[in-house]
């Protein structure tokens, strides 16, 4: 009876061993897939806005841009549109069109030398700078790179 | 914690139930054999987890379950993994329960009181069977649209209910959305469902009545020693069991991922579905019967099998348990299932062999994929839809490939296949797998694109429709695709609007959407015919100077400048200006007529090439009424004309200064020696034509009268006479000496007058 019970003890340990190790083996490669693509970040993509040529100094220039956004399984095409701002010195700065009080769209008026946001009337100089209105902000600036004479941003999500 | 565990078991009972049911005593003869019901548990339990898992990222819509499932192939930590696991599971689950069955049967383990677990174990078959067909369809690959398409139309083959079921589970008339969703909810919500009550009744009916001491005949299991208990002693067979049996899926799942075929295309009927081989025996026994006898094969006979399956218990009453007591319903079964088992390998005979390559066709069909070949070729489908299958058209020759690579609109003027030029070494190992190919061959497997291929790509006539797309945003086609790919085909075949008036009005779109063109064209396709003008801001006061400086000299393709203008321009387009603004050679006094300066002048001299650049050639015409200048050869002409209209020659001509005689000084080859007295004859034309140069009246300066004579003739020249005085014969005589007598003799007068 002694050894009886021993040997039921050892057959259920090994039983309850080999449960948890089938839990395991099947479970973690299902949580694996459930959770670490969940925290995975999306690269943002550098996005071709065009040569450097076309956007000489003085105003800034309105480029809308179009490019893939994976969305799980889903690929969608997105639009958006930039300022693409040339200082006399050369230098680039690639301004979003977004107005950073209630995300309207803002236009480049020429006759004001200044964004307009038409919602609530703020204004921006070129540099994206407030001049006037409600915008708490400057307009967002989005990093870019010039290679090949080609001018690239990488949109962040505003 | 106690307390809580306390609490849970006052509550629910749940603890002394979970208690009772693992401490089940079971009787001394089950061994090894009894385990085959637990591990088709297990494989259930494996199929729910995996599934589950599968369910977060699974998209059953048309348009997104094949992307879904490449997501999971290809971009989730171990989704390949899970997705295999799941195929394995579904694939083994099948012989599982065969054994099981084959187990319970040989042991007779149905008997009283235990028929409704026989029941419920078929019935879970059955439901088994269900998801195998409903998950067939999910992953939505070119196997699952056309295996699903076929089943539904065998099943429309059954009498009476076929139509009608097959509509229900298609959700309409074709394979598609709502078919899908239905398959879906049927898979993962309306079988399990039932899957699960049915596992509850099944196992806990097996708890309650226990399990079947072998050998014991029915009405002797009272009172039957049960030395052991399911927990630790039996559970202990089913984990080693389990193990061995996840070993095995897990090594399967690994070494071989589950197949996913290209996107289902339903244009696509190239395509062969062949069946798996565990349901071959069914194909059989539908081609075992003729065509309008099908439905006994495909629901007639499998019904019955199921029924007999289910009335079994029913059947065999007989209380015995050992083999050899119930030899009749041993021999039956066994006869059942071999005849199932021969159906079988029958089928698997007549499956087509798996093609065998050679090395070189190895190679080739490497270069098939690496060239791309298979986005506009299937083999027996998938691979692109433009151009034909090349599982199709019989065996082909080589020497005929091996052209027809090298340049394909040899073979046909309207092909748009690119021309392959190869090393010999590549061509010969191409060539090769071409030849190869027949009605059994495969598409390799394609390597998934990166970035991956929108949806858009996989719509129906996607290849027929890509221009509007293009057309919308071309900027989003440059965003995978280099400017070369479009001129892959494109340089072979023109997009539709590139038309033959296409030169004149490519400005147009070129001004307004330069991205339309960028699309295919490289940024100095423009300059290759732009450049040698340059339509700057000064080009509209410059061209004139600048197309008289270069006119004839600048020849460009043979033509010259005014030519090259109408690759694009109208010859009406100079009149849009030159209508109000003439040239400064226009505008001397008089430039219609003047014999210095004036059009006739300026036309001998440079050529009409510079009239054309604003006039058409036909533009002379308008008041010539002939092509000016005169036409080649026109000397030998001009007779023909100026006799049927001398009053063309006579607007540029005055024949009677000098026109004439420089060339006519001797007369015309028609004045024959008896030409005068031919010439009445031979004047059709009332004399049109002798006025050219012998003036208006040139009958008159001979026959004094008007010729030939008019109407009333007869009573006129008796006037006349009267009116000059010539009277009587002597007054004849006169008369026929002067004017008459030119061509008149006296014997002709009479004919009328009485000498």
């Amino acid at each position: 009876m002694e050894q009886s019970v021993t040997r039921r003890e050892w057959l259920g340990t090994l039983v309850k061993a080999l449960a948890t190790l089938l839990a395991f083996v099947y479970g973690i490669p299902a949580l694996i897939m459930l959770i670490v693509p969940a925290f995975r970040r999306q690269k943002t993509p550098w996005v071709k806005v065009g040569n450097v040529h076309q956007f000489p100094a003085g105003e800034p220039k309105a480029v809308t841009l179009s490019y893939q956004r994976r969305d799980g399984w889903v690929i969608r095409t997105v639009r958006s549109t930039v300022y693409v701002v040339t200082k006399p010195d050369g230098s680039l700065r690639v301004l979003s069109n977004i107005c950073t009080h209630a995300s309207c769209a803002v236009r480049w008026e020429r006759g004001r030398k200044a964004f307009f946001c038409p919602c609530h009337a703020g204004y921006f100089d070129a540099e994206g700078k407030v001049l006037g209105g409600p915008p708490p902000r400057p307009l967002a600036e989005f990093p870019h790179k010039v290679e090949g004479g080609l001018l690239y941003v990488r949109l962040e999500s505003v | 914690m106690r307390k809580l565990l306390d609490w849970f078991e006052r509550e629910t009972g749940l603890i002394s139930a979970w208690g009772w049911f693992w401490t089940q005593p079971l009787p001394a003869g089950v061994g090894w054999w009894h385990i085959f019901g637990a591990l088709t548990l297990l494989v259930l339990v494996v199929l729910f987890v995996t599934g589950g898992a599968l369910m977060f990222y699974y998209s059953p819509t048309p348009d997104q379950a094949y992307a879904s499932v490449q997501y999971i192939e290809h971009y989730l930590p171990a989704g390949q993994f899970i997705r295999a696991l799941h195929y394995w599971a579904a694939r083994l689950i099948v012989p599982l329960i065969v054994i099981h069955i084959v187990r319970v049967f040989l042991w007779g383990a149905y008997k009283r009181p235990r028929q409704m677990i026989w029941v419920t174990g078929v019935l879970l078959l059955l439901t088994v069977i269900g998801y195998g067909l409903t998950g067939y369809a999910l992953p939505w690959d070119q196997k699952a649209y056309w295996g699903t398409v076929v089943r539904l139309k065998i099943a429309e083959g059954i009498p009476l209910i076929g139509e009608a079921v097959a509509t229900f589970l298609r959700g309409g008339d074709t394979v598609g959305a709502v078919t899908l969703m239905r398959f879906f909810v049927l898979h993962v919500f309306v079988l399990s469902v039932i899957t699960f009550l049915l596992v509850a009744w099944h196992v806990l009916q097996v708890r309650r009545m226990g399990v079947t001491p072998p050998g014991v005949p029915v009405s002797h299991e009272e009172g039957i020693e049960k030395p052991q208990r399911l927990y630790p002693e039996h559970t202990a067979r089913i984990a080693v069991g389990a193990v061995i049996l996840s070993a095995l899926m897990i090594w399967l799942s690994l070494r071989f991922p589950a197949p996913l075929e290209p996107r289902a295309n339903p244009m696509d009927t190239a395509y062969k579905p062949h069946p798996d081989f565990y349901v071959l025996w069914l194909h059989e026994l539908v081609d075992f019967f003729p065509p309008h006898l099908e439905f006994f094969g495909s629901f007639v006979l499998p019904t019955l099998l199921v029924f007999l399956l289910l009335l079994v218990p029913f059947i065999e009453r007989n209380p015995e348990r050992q083999a050899r007591k119930r030899l009749t319903a041993l021999t039956t079964g066994t006869l059942i299932l071999l005849v199932l088992v021969a159906l079988n390998v029958k089928g698997m005979r007549a499956l087509p062999e798996p093609e065998r390559l050679s090395p070189i066709e190895k190679q080739g069909q490497r270069l098939f994929v690496e060239l791309k070949c298979y986005s506009c070729h299937g083999i027996n489908g998938g691979g692109g839809p433009v151009g034909p299958d090349l599982g199709l058209g019989g065996k082909r020759d080589p020497e005929q490939v091996r052209q027809l690579l090298r340049n394909p609109s040899a073979h046909n003027v309207h092909s748009i296949m690119p021309a392959y030029h190869l090393s010999p070494e590549k061509e010969n190992a191409l060539v090769a797998y071409i030849v190869s190919i027949g009605p059994n061959s495969k598409m390799p497997p394609i390597p998934p694109t990166e970035p991956e291929k929108p949806a858009s790509h996989f719509e129906e006539n996607w290849f027929a429709n890509h221009k509007f797309e293009v057309r919308k945003d071309p900027a989003s086609c440059a965003d995978c695709h280099k400017t070369f790919f479009c001129q892959a085909c494109h340089q072979n075949r023109r997009p539709s609007s590139h038309d033959a008036q296409w030169l004149k009005f490519h400005f147009g779109n070129a001004a307004e959407r330069p991205e339309m063109c960028a699309a295919c064209h490289s940024p100095d396709y423009c300059e290759s015919c732009h450049k040698v003008m340059r339509h700057d801001t000064q080009w509209l006061q410059q061209h004139g100077s600048k197309l008289a400086q270069f006119g004839e000299k600048m020849k460009w393709a043979g033509q010259t400048m005014h030519q090259m203008c109408y690759q694009c321009h109208t010859p009406q387009s100079c009149q849009g200006c030159h209508t109000g603004a003439l040239p400064s050679s226009h505008k001397v006094s008089d430039f219609l007529r003047d014999p210095q300066v004036g059009h006739g002048k300026v036309a001998r001299k440079q050529g009409t090439a510079s009239c054309n650049s604003c006039h058409q050639p036909q533009f002379c015409q308008t008041c010539h009424g002939l092509p000016m200048p005169h036409p080649q050869g026109w000397e030998s002409d001009h007779p023909q004309v100026g006799h049927k209209n001398p009053a063309l020659c006579q607007r540029c001509h005055n024949f009677q200064e000098e026109t004439c005689q420089t060339c006519h000084q001797a007369p015309p080859s028609s004045h024959t020696e008896d030409f005068r007295k031919e010439h009445p004859r031979r004047i059709t034309d009332s004399g049109a034509s002798c006025q050219v140069c012998h003036g208006r009246n040139a009958c008159m300066n001979c026959h004094k009268v008007p010729m030939p004579h008019p109407k009333g003739w007869g009573e006129a020249h008796a006037k006349l006479g009267q009116r000059r005085g010539w009277k009587g014969y002597a007054g004849v005589k006169k008369l026929q000496q002067t004017q008459c007598a030119t061509c008149h003799d006296i014997k002709y007068c009479n004919q009328c007058h009485q000498p």
